[in-house]
């Protein structure tokens, strides 16, 4: 069941039609859409047209996608329709909910083309279209797309940046902006120069509507998030769970440290904003960080209800049929007078959207709204979350980016208890199993 | 920390210790298990919402007491526009912060625009109830109000100025309404102004902006623009229930309206400032162009609403589930006399619509072969016409049967999971006195805030109110008629949305069995009416 029961899911069949220019983060956009929809377990997935094309020619030159070369067109046509085939594939037979087609589609002619078949399916297409002049933000898009793209893998930089400009120009011979003269029928979004101007055309269901507000929220200039546990508290050291205790003497370690760790991965002129929860631990992991500072009611941790202040052991013995249910499934228990991790993602929703409109932020936080987070960020799957291993005295940092998101943890040298619980045990500690580790390199 | 101590304006923080000594905790293994709770007690306070008298937390009895001297007897009044206590707790709020404010969103006033007769006043409304809805403190200032009090004092029977004439009038009523969205601002812990007037000059809008940017009050211009001919035809033929037109003759008043569009329609300037953040709200919902957006989160979830806001035409009627006591989990046929509820049921509604639209509109709807393997069309069309009705019920096998007397007439009906009832959980079946004997702590906790208390395994109101979100938002996209068939608990809800109860009121709500439950959209408020159905017991 969808996080945000979307009504009748069953029933509406999105197919979000991305429109514009190279290096105008469609890729990007289409990524998150499906990363929060999925997060709100809505089944959704993106097709990039780009990947299917390389199946049969990688690494093009820039003369490879002019409007009279009649083999990239054919090439391109293909890939296309070879897109467009496993998307209604994955709509009919893994009962698909929203999919993006992430294409450039700068002609009208193809967009209408897009949009009868949709039809034919009965799949209702939403055209998005990124439309940009501002240089700035299309050079930053360029150098993400020349360091991530596979078409400019080995490719010598400079070269690459100076094809893959001479590429949208080959682009832009043929393009078509949505407009609302001609387009007023079509069900469409557009973005000019991100958000300096939205135009929203006839949205007809709950679920666009819920698609464009996620939209709106985006942008897509480079940007860091940087995840923290707050330093270990004394609650953490008797295996206490929730409370509102202060730091251990090692906590307060792990915050003195902080500020230097952080500093030495972000340089000082860049803008860093920290939020922490109102529950004491994280504030006193922040005091020492010399940045603006935010407190999140909706970042406090999950509240464990009659079992707030209590050891694993005290919950199996004064609950133990509660105890039992929460291992079985962690996502949906909620916790007598608290709350489940279904619903910790509810609260979370302003977070993200204001996650997503800023630049760079820290989080300094708790172990379960952390694992929300970490896998609305990874995209990592309902059942799985909740059982992720966020180890204590360690900073994720995460840089979101095209085509994925590079995790990097940074383990500070303070030595801290485990406050990791496998299924079916009261211990606490950190067993082997792999599948729950978070990515990303170690870097101490 | 409150949300409020750092606000965006006031960049770093005072660190919170000494920077050089670190303090470990001063008693060790003794801290207090979190005893803040997610919710601030609702009943802790006084409420402007009830009697002056404060409402005393502690035993069991005074609540009870005080909850029945609640709004409950005037629940079928829309307290949109009453003015709400800085602690208070809105039905679907994630949580609820010292400052009042959520999101670090801080202070917002929207700025309506536009001519007569383009829905502004609805929407004023409508989007208040919404925000409200979530917790944000908001509230409307209907310069119309202003105007009218002010004639009201001075002896003048005008209902009307040109916007080019009677300048020191204008001004002296524009500042009033001004200072007082000052003070709502500065006084009351207000979060949202929605400031409804027609602001047709450029000039006047720069300097509104000028004037509350100076106090650090951001300021979102709304542009209400209407182009199609027949949304344009309703509005003008609705201008008779404005205020202004009170106790006059339905056919002078719209003369009277349509002549106030022509004085203004000349001189009305379309707004085209580029830097005033501003969304053009064309043909309710059609079309949105949102200009030079830099306020963030608070604006787009305006948007979300607007995007699924539409001009109203019919009403939302609730009618109860038939009577039974069965399990929560028990999914049984309907039995006999259920199928007689709901054939009375039935009549009572249709024999209603009928008599106030003037004909049977809905024999007119052509009788579609429903095959169960079709695909049936997206639910966001539904409803979308004046004349559309739709059914909603749960997916409980009985009420899906007994909505089927309405699917043979061709009107649409639709099952929803989120109409299931509130969930019991451990105390399904007990009575109170049962209640209060096996679980004693819980039904203390409960009787001190039965809108957010859970039972061991059950739902809160709270969980319904977040849950029926999409709904909310589906039936506000629609024109026509809705029936929703649910539970009492559910009924509740929706109920408290659509009338702007506070989270105190909704559990104590009451929805006789024999009773239809309308609310009828009006641009100014919305009005509850109940329909007895004739041969059923209550």
């Amino acid at each position: 069941m969808p996080v945000y029961t979307v009504s009748h899911v069953d029933n509406v069949r999105i197919c979000v039609v991305m429109v514009g220019l190279p290096a105008r983060g469609k890729s990007l956009m289409s990524q998150k859409i499906v990363r929060y929809l999925n997060w709100l377990s809505i089944s959704s997935k993106s097709f990039n047209v780009g990947s299917y094309r390389r199946r049969q020619k990688q690494q093009p030159t820039a003369e490879f996608f002019d409007e009279n070369n009649e083999e990239g067109l054919d090439t391109r046509n293909r890939a296309l329709e070879m897109a467009l085939k496993d998307m209604l594939t994955w709509f009919n037979e893994k009962n698909g909910t929203v999919g993006v087609l992430d294409a450039s589609n700068t002609t009208r002619e193809r967009r209408k083309k897009i949009l009868e078949l949709l039809r034919l399916n009965k799949i209702e297409p939403m055209f998005l279209e990124s439309y940009c002049d501002n240089n700035e933000i299309i050079m930053n898009n360029i150098l993400d797309v020349k360091t991530t793209s596979p078409d400019y893998q080995g490719v010598n930089p400079d070269f690459a940046i100076k094809d893959f400009l001479k590429r949208i120009t080959k682009y832009e011979q043929v393009y078509e902006p949505l407009n609302m003269s001609t387009d007023s029928d079509l069900t469409f979004i557009k973005l000019i120069n991100v958000n300096a101007q939205i135009i929203i055309n006839k949205i007809q269901t709950y679920l666009e509507s819920r698609i464009v507000y996620f939209i709106m929220n985006l942008h897509i200039k480079p940007r860091t998030i940087w995840l923290s546990r707050h330093g270990e508290s004394s609650y953490n050291l008797e295996g206490k769970i929730g409370g509102d205790s202060d730091l251990s003497e090692r906590g307060f370690k792990y915050a003195k440290n902080l500020p230097e760790l952080v500093s030495r991965y972000i340089p000082n002129n860049e803008n860093l904003e920290v939020w922490t929860s109102t529950l004491k631990r994280t504030q006193q992991t922040a005091q020492y960080l010399d940045y603006p500072k935010k407190t999140w009611k909706a970042l406090d941790e999950l509240d464990a209800g009659v079992c707030d202040g209590l050891t694993y052991e005290e919950i199996q013995k004064l609950y133990p049929e509660d105890f039992k249910m929460r291992d079985e499934n962690k996502f949906e228990y909620r916790y007598r007078g608290g709350e489940s991790y279904r619903d910790v993602i509810i609260r979370l929703e302003p977070i993200i959207m204001n996650l997503e409109n800023q630049e760079n932020i820290l989080l300094i936080t708790h172990q379960a709204v952390l694992r929300c987070l970490y896998a609305y960020f990874m995209n990592v799957p309902q059942e799985e979350s909740p059982w992720m291993k966020i180890p204590l005295h360690t900073l994720i940092k995460l840089d979101p980016r095209a085509f994925d998101t590079l995790v990097t943890k940074i383990k500070a040298d303070i030595p801290a208890v485990s406050t990791y619980k496998e299924k079916g045990t009261t211990k606490l500690g950190e067993g082997d199993d792999a599948k729950f580790n978070i990515a990303g390199d170690i870097v101490t | 920390m409150p949300e409020n101590i750092v606000t965006e304006s006031s960049g770093r923080s005072e660190p919170l210790g000494d920077d050089t000594s670190i303090q470990p905790p001063q008693q060790p293994g003794n801290y207090m298990a979190r005893v803040k709770s997610r919710w601030s007690n609702p009943f802790s306070e006084s409420h402007n919402d009830a009697d002056d008298k404060k409402i005393s937390g502690g035993s069991g009895e005074n609540i009870e007491r005080d909850l029945k001297k609640r709004r409950i007897s005037n629940s079928d009044f829309d307290a949109i526009h009453q003015e709400v206590s800085s602690d208070f707790i809105s039905p679907a709020q994630l949580y609820s912060t010292e400052s009042g404010r959520l999101f670090h969103a801080g202070q917002l006033c929207i700025a309506l625009c536009g001519l007569p007769a383009r829905g502004k006043t609805h929407l004023s409304v409508s989007l208040c109830r919404y925000l409200r809805w979530l917790g944000v403190k908001a509230k409307i200032f209907h310069l119309g109000d202003y105007r009218r009090s002010y004639c009201e004092k001075k002896n003048i029977s005008q209902t009307f100025w040109n916007p080019l004439e009677n300048a020191n009038e204008r001004e002296e009523i524009v500042n009033e309404c001004i200072s007082d969205i000052a003070s709502y601002f500065e006084n009351d812990k207000g979060q949202v102004v929605i400031y409804d007037a027609i602001n047709a000059l450029s000039k006047d809008r720069l300097d509104f902006h000028s004037l509350l940017t100076e106090k650090d009050v951001k300021v979102l211009f709304i542009e209400s623009i209407v182009t199609d001919e027949r949304l344009l035809h309703k509005n003008v033929s609705d201008a008779s229930k404005s205020p202004d037109y009170e106790n006059w003759d339905p056919e002078k008043a719209t003369e009277n309206y349509i002549s106030r569009i022509k004085i203004i329609s000349p001189i009305y300037q379309e707004m085209n400032e580029p830097e005033l953040t501003y969304i053009k709200f064309i043909n309710f919902g059609e079309n949105i162009v949102i200009n030079n957006d830099k306020f963030g989160f608070l604006v787009k979830k305006i948007v979300f609403f607007l995007m699924n806001s539409r001009i109203k035409s019919g009403s939302v009627f609730f009618a109860r589930c038939s009577n039974n006591k069965l399990k929560f989990k028990s999914d049984p046929p309907l039995d006999e006399k259920g199928s007689e509820y709901f054939k009375k049921l039935n009549k009572t509604l249709l024999d209603y619509i009928s008599k106030s639209k003037g004909d049977n509109f809905y024999q007119n709807i052509p009788i579609k072969s429903a095959s169960k393997n079709e695909k049936q069309p997206p639910i966001g069309f539904d409803g979308q016409h004046e004349n559309d009705f739709v059914v909603w019920t749960s997916t409980r096998l009985r009420t899906i049967q007994a909505s089927q007397s309405f699917t043979k007439l061709g009107i649409k009906t639709r099952e929803r999971t989120q109409l299931t009832q509130k969930n019991p959980g451990d105390v399904e079946g007990l009575t109170d006195e049962e209640i209060k004997e096996k679980y004693p702590e819980d039904y203390e906790k409960h009787q001190q805030d039965p809108y957010h208390h859970r039972y061991g395994r059950a739902e809160s109101y709270h969980d319904l109110a977040v849950k029926i979100e999409p709904l909310i938002l589906e039936m506000e996209r629609m024109s026509g008629d809705i029936l929703i068939i649910a539970d009492e608990t559910v009924i509740r809800v929706f109920y408290g949305y659509l009338m702007a109860c506070s989270c105190n009121e909704i559990p104590f709500l009451e929805f006789p069995q024999n009773e239809i439950v309308q609310i009828q959209y009006n641009a100014y408020s919305n009005i509850a009416k109940r329909i007895t159905i004739e041969g059923v017991d209550p």
